[in-house]
C-alpha cells in the first residue's frame, strides 16, 4: 500500500463496521463484525480486518473518525463525529440526489432530511422504544423461532397487503400469534411485519418528496424492508452499494476532509 | 472544549443556599407553632394572597423538582402509581405522592427537617395544568384540611377584560372562604405591598434573564433553574428582591465586562418545554464542551411577570395568572418563540418532549414543525421527562443534541 488511508469506524448496538478509503474517496477495504460487550474490542477487530483487505497497515492511516452509540471508545479515532452526520455525509457522496435518509439500525431508526446543499436540514430518531427498529424485527423473528433470513424470504412471496399494526414489540408478537391463529398465511404475516416498522418509519419523516436512500443492517439484509419502504413511500428508494456501511462510510469521508482542513476543525468534536 | 475552559462561578449564589435553608426551616418551625398557619400553593398560584392573609406558603411543584434533582423520583413514582395514579400522568405529582407515602423527602438531607411542612390549607390555580386539582386532593385527604382552588380560562389567544373579570372574582372568592373559614380579614393594603414586593422581584428576575442577550450571554438556562428558586418561592418577600438586585449588578458587570457563562461560546440555544431535573448538570455540561450557551428558555421566563404599577392587586394578580404562555394559546405561544429567539439572537433551538408534562410541552401539535418550516434556524425535538428517567434515554438524547450542533456547526461554515 502506498500513500495514506483514511478510516471510519461505526461502532453500532448491534454491529461495528470499519470502511478504508484513499485520498480520492475510494473505498480500499471494509468490515463489519458484531459488538458485542466490548466496544474498543469490536472496533479493532474490524480495523484490522479492514486494513488487511485494503492492503495498508496502521502507519499509513492519516486520520480515524469514530461515530455510533460505541464511538467514544475507539482509541485510535482523531475525532468522534455523530452517526447522524456520518449517515448524512457517507450517502450524500453515493448519490447527491438524495434528499431523505433512512437509516434502520438495531437500536434506533433514524430519518434524515437533506437540503438542497447537501446539508442536513432536519433529523428524528425514533423514542426510547424499539418501534421501527431492528430490534422488534428480530425480537419477533427469535418469538417464532425462525431466522430472520427465512422471515425475509417468506415475506418476498407475499402477494397480500397484510399490515401487522402494532408498533409496539410485545404487542406486534402477540398480534402475529393471533393471525396464525386465525389461519393467516406465514408470508403474508411476514410481510406484515415489515409494514409495521416501514409505518413507523413514514410518520417519523418530516418530508416525503424527492429520493430517498435507505441505509442500516436491516435494509441491507433483509429485501421485504425495501419493498415495505417502497409500497409505504409509493416511490422507489435508493440503496446504495454498502447500505450497512454508509455510517462508517461517511466518517472515513469525514476523516478526510479533516485532515486537509487542519487547523480549522471545527472544536466541539471531541478528540479520542 | 479546551481543557483550560472553566466555568466562572456566579459569586451570588454563596448567599443563595442560606436564603433557601432560611426559607424551609421558617415553614417547619411555622407547622409546628399552633399559632402560625401554612398553606400550600401551585406556584404560579395566588400566593400574595396567602401571604398576605399571614400564611407561610409552601410550593409541592418545587417538592417534585427537588426529588427529581436527587434523581429519587424512579423510587417512589411506583408507590403512586401502585396507589391508583396513572404511571403517565404529572411525575411531579407521582414522584411527590409517592415520596409521602414512604416517608421521604429530600428536605431531610437538605436541611434537616423531617419533610414538607404539614398544611393548614390547601390552595391551587389551574392556569399551568389541571392535574394540581387531584395532585392537592390527595394531600387535603391525607392531611384532613380544605383544598380550595380556582380555575381560570386556559387556551387564551388575547386575553380580554373579561377573562380578568372573571378571574379576578374567584380571587374575590376565594379570598371570601379563606376569611370565613378560618376567621380572618385581609388588609388590603397589606395585599398591595405584598403584590408590589412580588412584581419587584419578578421585574428584577426578566431583566436577570435579559442580560443573556447580549454576547457572550451571562447567563444560562442551567444557572436560571437554580437561581429562580426566590421568585417561586419567596415571591412577595423583600429577601427574593434583595437577592436578586445582587444578583442583577453581577451578571450588569458580567455584560459591561463581556464574560460570557461559557467561555468561548459558538453557539446559542433556545431550551423549550420542561428542564429534565435528574440530568441537569450532564445537559449543563454537554452544551458547555460543546460551546454552546442555553442563552433562553420558556421555562425560566414562566415567572417573569407584567410590571405592577398600582391600582387594584387583584386585578393584577388575575392578568398575570392568565397571561402566562402555559396558559395561552398556539398563535401567541408560536409568536412568543419567535419574538424570543430573535431578541436572543438564538441560533436552533430544542423541544423537550416531556412524556407526563403534556401542558408543558409544545412539540406535540406541531409547532417545531411549523417554526421549522418558518424560520431559517434547525429545531430539534427529543423525547424525555422532567423527573421520571424511564422515559428518557441518555445515549440517544446526547446524539440528538451533538448531530444538532454539527447541524448548526455546517451552517456556520
Amino acid at each position: 500500500m502506498s500513500g495514506p488511508v483514511f478510516v471510519g469506524i461505526d461502532v453500532g448496538s448491534s454491529a461495528t463496521k470499519c470502511v478504508v478509503i484513499d485520498d480520492r474517496f475510494s473505498v480500499l477495504g471494509s468490515h463489519v463484525v458484531a459488538s458485542g460487550f466490548d466496544y474498543a474490542e469490536s472496533a479493532e477487530s474490524a480495523l484490522s480486518r479492514a486494513l488487511a483487505e485494503s492492503g495498508a497497515s496502521r502507519n499509513d492511516i492519516a486520520s480515524c473518525v469514530s461515530t455510533g452509540y460505541g464511538r467514544q471508545h475507539v482509541d485510535i479515532a482523531d475525532r468522534n463525529v455523530t452517526e447522524i452526520s456520518c449517515h448524512a455525509r457517507g450517502v450524500r457522496e453515493w448519490s447527491p440526489e438524495v434528499r431523505n435518509i433512512i437509516d434502520i439500525g438495531g437500536q434506533d431508526t433514524k430519518v434524515i432530511r437533506l437540503n438542497e446543499r447537501g446539508q442536513m436540514a432536519d433529523y428524528r430518531m425514533n423514542a426510547k422504544c424499539a418501534a421501527g427498529t431492528g430490534t422488534f424485527l428480530e425480537s419477533i423473528a427469535a418469538r417464532l423461532g425462525v431466522p430472520l433470513k427465512e422471515i425475509d424470504a417468506l415475506a418476498m412471496t407475499s402477494t397480500c397487503g397484510t399490515v401487522v399494526n402494532s408498533y409496539c414489540t410485545v404487542f406486534a408478537g402477540t398480534e402475529v400469534i393471533e393471525r396464525i391463529k386465525g389461519g393467516q398465511p406465514r408470508e403474508d404475516i411476514s410481510m406484515g411485519i415489515f409494514r409495521s416498522i416501514a409505518s413507523r418509519v413514514f410518520e417519523m419523516m418530516p418530508a416525503h418528496d424527492g429520493v430517498c436512500g435507505v441505509t442500516g443492517g436491516v435494509v441491507a439484509h433483509c429485501r421485504a424492508m425495501v419493498r415495505a419502504l417502497e409500497e409505504a413511500l409509493d416511490t422507489m428508494v435508493y440503496l446504495p452499494p454498502q447500505p450497512q456501511h454508509a455510517g462508517a462510510f461517511g466518517a472515513a469521508l469525514l476523516a478526510l476532509e479533516f485532515s486537509k482542513t487542519e487547523g480549522s476543525q471545527p472544536s466541539h468534536v471531541a478528540r479520542g | 472544549m479546551p481543557a483550560t475552559a472553566k466555568r466562572i462561578e456566579i459569586a451570588a449564589q454563596k448567599q443563595l443556599r442560606p436564603i433557601v435553608r432560611d426559607y424551609f426551616l421558617n415553614l417547619d418551625a411555622a407547622a409546628s407553632d399552633p399559632a402560625r398557619r401554612v398553606a400550600w400553593c401551585t406556584s404560579i398560584g395566588p400566593c400574595e394572597i396567602l401571604t398576605a392573609l399571614g400564611f407561610e406558603v409552601y410550593f409541592p411543584e418545587n417538592h417534585g423538582a427537588l426529588l427529581g434533582a436527587r434523581k429519587v423520583s424512579h423510587e417512589y413514582i411506583p408507590r403512586a402509581v401502585a396507589a391508583g395514579y396513572c404511571a403517565e400522568s404529572c411525575s411531579y405529582m407521582t414522584s411527590d405522592i409517592g415520596s409521602a407515602l414512604a416517608g421521604f423527602s429530600p428536605l431531610t438531607e437538605a436541611f434537616g427537617i423531617a419533610g414538607p411542612p404539614k398544611p393548614d390549607l390547601l390552595v391551587y390555580s389551574t392556569n399551568q395544568c389541571r392535574e394540581v386539582q387531584d395532585w392537592w386532593g390527595f394531600f387535603g385527604r391525607r392531611h384532613e384540611v380544605p383544598v380550595l382552588g380556582i380555575t381560570p380560562p386556559t387556551h387564551l389567544g388575547d386575553v380580554t377584560a373579561e377573562h380578568i373579570s372573571f378571574v379576578r372574582g374567584e380571587l374575590a372568592r376565594l379570598i371570601d372562604i379563606i376569611e370565613t373559614h378560618f376567621g380572618m380579614k385581609l388588609n388590603e393594603n397589606h395585599l398591595t405591598e405584598v403584590v408590589a414586593r412580588s412584581s419587584r422581584a419578578s421585574t428584577l428576575w426578566n431583566q436577570i434573564l435579559d442580560t443573556a442577550r447580549v454576547r457572550p450571554a451571562t447567563f444560562t438556562f442551567f444557572d436560571g433553574l437554580f437561581h429562580m428558586s426566590p421568585v417561586i418561592l419567596m415571591r412577595g418577600s423583600q429577601t427574593a428582591i434583595d437577592y436578586y438586585e445582587v444578583l442583577l449588578a453581577e451578571m450588569s458587570m458580567r455584560v459591561r465586562d463581556g464574560v460570557g457563562a461559557v467561555p468561548n461560546e459558538r453557539y446559542r440555544v433556545y431550551w423549550e418545554g420542561m428542564p429534565i431535573w435528574p440530568k441537569l448538570r450532564e445537559m449543563s455540561d454537554k452544551f458547555f464542551d460543546l460551546r454552546a450557551v442555553v442563552a433562553a428558555s420558556t421555562y425560566c421566563n414562566s415567572w417573569a411577570f407584567e410590571r405592577f404599577d398600582g391600582g387594584d392587586p387583584l386585578e393584577w394578580m388575575a392578568k398575570t395568572s392568565i397571561a402566562i404562555f402555559i396558559n395561552r394559546d398556539e398563535r401567541f405561544k408560536q409568536e412568543f418563540l419567535v419574538d424570543m429567539f430573535d431578541r436572543f439572537d438564538i441560533d436552533g433551538a430544542i423541544f423537550h418532549n416531556a412524556r407526563t408534562c403534556p401542558n408543558n410541552t409544545n412539540s406535540r401539535f406541531g409547532m417545531a414543525q411549523r417554526l421549522r418550516d418558518e424560520q431559517d434556524r434547525p429545531i430539534l425535538v427529543f423525547d424525555g421527562d422532567l423527573s421520571d428517567l424511564r422515559f428518557f434515554s441518555t445515549a440517544q438524547t446526547m446524539t440528538n443534541i451533538e448531530a444538532f450542533i454539527e447541524q448548526l456547526e455546517e451552517r456556520k461554515r
